[in-house]
């Protein structure tokens, strides 16, 4: 009994002695977690994202923290990888919101993926601050009361070939064709929007297909939008298809005069898998170091430099929303998770990607512009005020 | 859902394409044909090993500019070299210890492949890039990718030269005999173990031969191996267990009927329609569509 009795005791000292360490790991440090694509199809934008929230938190702990409660307080940035899979992302967003006791989070990339973990800390009433998630896709799951994003909209994005088509006067026999992957962007984007757009602006849509996202085959879509002689092809499908596609256009002899691939034409494995067959592809972006905004020049030298990659514009998006997402910690002066969100709410700044506040739908928009592959870089060719390239037109022969 | 037939050259450019296709899906079944056959191994690792081909490929060009058809034995030697001491290592020691264990040992294999090949190129997304990559080859109205033209060529070389193996070698003579009943095959002299390894290291070489030609096709990534193992087992399947002929002959049907959805139901039905002949057939005619067995 006696033996018994102090073994309840010491039990009780030692999970006693827990608690108070782990009051303590929480004063000492804020947590702020993040689940990624660090693998799967999608790690081309995951392993941007990362370098900038880690960049944009170091830099933080770098000049001393966040204050809190008077006290400066170094931040810690737990990151998992969801593997490109949405389900994984949304038990990454559990486990670091219960396990890992982050206070506050930030998103993953592409609506599949952000949304899914967004739910998860909505649910949780944990704020989560996300780039990389289009708008429309972000707006059109639920009023959103944690969660909020900056990045572009899709209607920008998909009327962006069309103006710029107009801005420069290229002549085409305006045939479109849509070869579009069935995620949520490529359903909004490719059987929404761009046909919509193409008809108002006397385009006809000459061909128009859905695929699931890990088709490989596109030979017979290819073949009738060859065949309808569409001199606009407009895809939305992520970095694996939009390589495949590509090649299988040019093995199929299909060269359109403009070639927009959105999502997959981003990143800059693109153009290392396709070399000369990425020149002139067009995909809508948002950032580019040139832009007049604070610090935008130096995050992309920074990133080359470190890396000895090219920098990509996800490396703005992420970094951004993680200035946005410990500014409003500061702001807050508190890891309150009510008192951070309120303090999101109140963001009126500008950062890398330029200005951000958000409405009242939680979004805060990032202007679009046209990028092309040239030589292996990717250039800004629309609007004519950014441009830091000629526009290639039309697309060169690929064989 | 368009029912209507398009064009006729598009039906022929896409049915063409299908049949070439298809002569490559017949290489990456077979290696999970014959080790099934031969080993009754499930290897879920197949579609590890083809991607590992198409990584190997991708450097032998990269690091001394091999080209990928060149190169396309070197490659095979190189993952049968890898694949012997794996055998040895972790499938050789579950020998009559049921199908289980070694197809849960493969599982193990596959994520720490994939994981390995993260490691060791990253996540991007890759392509062997060579000049015949993505040049069309005009044949009237009908258009095909000049490597779907060569990939069938080298394909049906390799699946012919691997039946001559089997069915005009001693090592052929021993691998039928395992196959057919490894006890008896052991009782009469033939060591099993030796077999069962160079099947297992002839497999995963057919796996990434397939790989190469599969990554100057199209794109792999580091998991990109799932795809190809489900196409595998539908080949498999419609081919018979370890029949190579059938397997080819099944590797040409599932690619033409593949593209005969795409025609049809557009492209994103593609995969419907090879996993619904996969579930008909083994439901109907689970010893597959090819009636002679050639082992």
């Amino acid at each position: 009994m006696r033996f018994a009795f102090q073994t309840l005791r010491a039990a009780a000292l030692l999970a006693a002695s827990f608690a108070v360490a782990g009051a303590a790991i929480a004063a000492d440090e804020i947590v702020i977690g993040a689940s990624l694509p660090l693998s799967g199809p999608l790690a081309g934008f995951g392993n941007y994202q990362k370098w900038g929230y880690e960049t944009a938190v170091a830099d933080l702990n770098k000049a001393g923290g966040i204050k809190i409660a008077g006290k400066a307080t170094k931040v810690r940035l737990v990151i998992r990888d969801d593997k490109t899979d949405p389900n994984v992302a949304a038990s990454n967003t559990e486990t670091l919101i219960s396990r890992d006791k982050a206070v506050a989070m930030l998103g993953s990339c592409t609506p599949a993926l952000v949304n899914a973990g967004a739910l998860v800390a909505e649910r949780r009433k944990v704020p989560i601050v996300a780039g990389c998630d289009p708008l429309g896709a972000f707006k059109s799951v639920r009023k959103w009361n944690y969660a909020w994003v900056l990045f572009f909209d899709e209607g920008d994005l998909a009327t962006a070939p069309f103006r710029m088509m107009a801005d420069y006067g290229l002549a085409t026999n305006k045939k479109v064709a849509i070869l579009a992957d069935n995620g949520p962007d490529g359903q909004v984007v490719g059987g929404q929007i761009w046909p919509a757009t193409a008809k108002a602006g006397g385009y006809e849509v000459a061909h128009s297909s859905s695929f699931p996202v890990d088709a490989q085959q596109f030979t017979s879509m290819i073949g009738q939008a060859k065949a309808a002689s569409a001199e606009v092809a407009l895809v939305d499908a992520i970095p694996p298809q939009a390589i495949a596609i590509r090649k299988q256009m040019a093995s199929a002899g299909y060269n359109p005069k403009l070639l927009v691939m959105e999502k997959g034409a981003e990143p800059e494995q693109f153009a290392q898998a396709l070399g000369k067959l990425a020149d002139g592809v067009l995909v809508g972006g948002y950032w580019d170091p040139s832009f007049p905004y604070p610090g935008a020049a130096d995050l992309g030298k920074r990133f080359e430099t470190e890396t000895k990659q090219t920098q990509s514009q996800h490396i703005a998006d992420s970094h951004a929303a993680a200035q946005v997402l410990l500014d409003a910690i500061a702001a807050a002066g508190s890891t309150d998770r009510e008192k951070i969100n309120a303090a999101i709410a109140k963001t009126d700044k500008s950062y890398v990607v330029g200005p951000v506040k958000f409405g009242a739908d939680h979004t805060s928009r990032i202007p679009i512009t046209m990028m092309q592959w040239q030589s292996g870089k990717a250039v800004v060719v629309w609007p004519k005020d950014r441009a830091t390239g000629k526009l290639l037109f039309p697309l060169p022969a690929a064989n | 859902m368009p029912f209507a037939l398009p064009d006729a050259a598009v039906v022929a450019s896409s049915l063409a394409s299908g049949l070439l296709l298809g002569g490559m899906l017949a290489l990456t079944a077979l290696g999970l044909s014959i080790a099934l056959g031969v080993m009754r191994l499930v290897n879920l690792a197949h579609g590890e090993l083809l991607v590992g081909g198409a990584y190997l490929g991708w450097f032998a060009l990269q690091q001394f500019g091999i080209d990928p058809i060149a190169g396309l034995l070197l490659v095979g030697l190189a993952m049968a070299a890898l694949a012997l001491p794996l055998q040895r290592l972790l499938i050789a020691p579950l020998a009559g210890k049921g199908m289980e264990a070694p197809m849960m040992t493969m599982f193990g294999v596959s994520i720490i492949l994939q994981n390995a090949y993260l490691l060791a190129f990253r996540a991007d997304t890759r392509a062997i890039e060579a000049p015949y990559a993505a040049r069309p080859l005009h044949l009237g109205p009908v258009t095909v990718a000049e490597i779907y033209v060569i990939g069938f060529v080298v394909s049906v070389l390799l699946v012919v030269g691997v039946h001559l193996l089997v069915s005009r070698t001693a090592f052929g003579r021993d691998l039928r005999a395992s196959s057919a009943d490894p006890v008896a095959a052991a009782a009469m002299g033939v060591d099993v173990q030796r077999v069962h390894a160079l099947t297992f290291a002839l497999g995963a070489a057919c796996a990434a031969m397939g790989g190469v030609l599969i990554g100057t096709a199209f794109a792999f990534t580091p998991s990109a191996g799932a795809t190809w193992l489900l196409i595998s087992f539908a080949v498999v399947v419609l081919g018979g267990i370890g029949n190579i002929f059938g397997t080819l002959v099944a590797g040409i049907v599932l690619g033409v009927l593949q593209s005969l959805g795409g025609v049809l139901l557009g492209d994103g039905w593609r995969d419907f329609v090879g996993l619904a002949l996969f579930l008909a057939v083994l439901a109907l005619r689970p010893q597959g569509i090819v009636a002679a067995k050639v082992r």
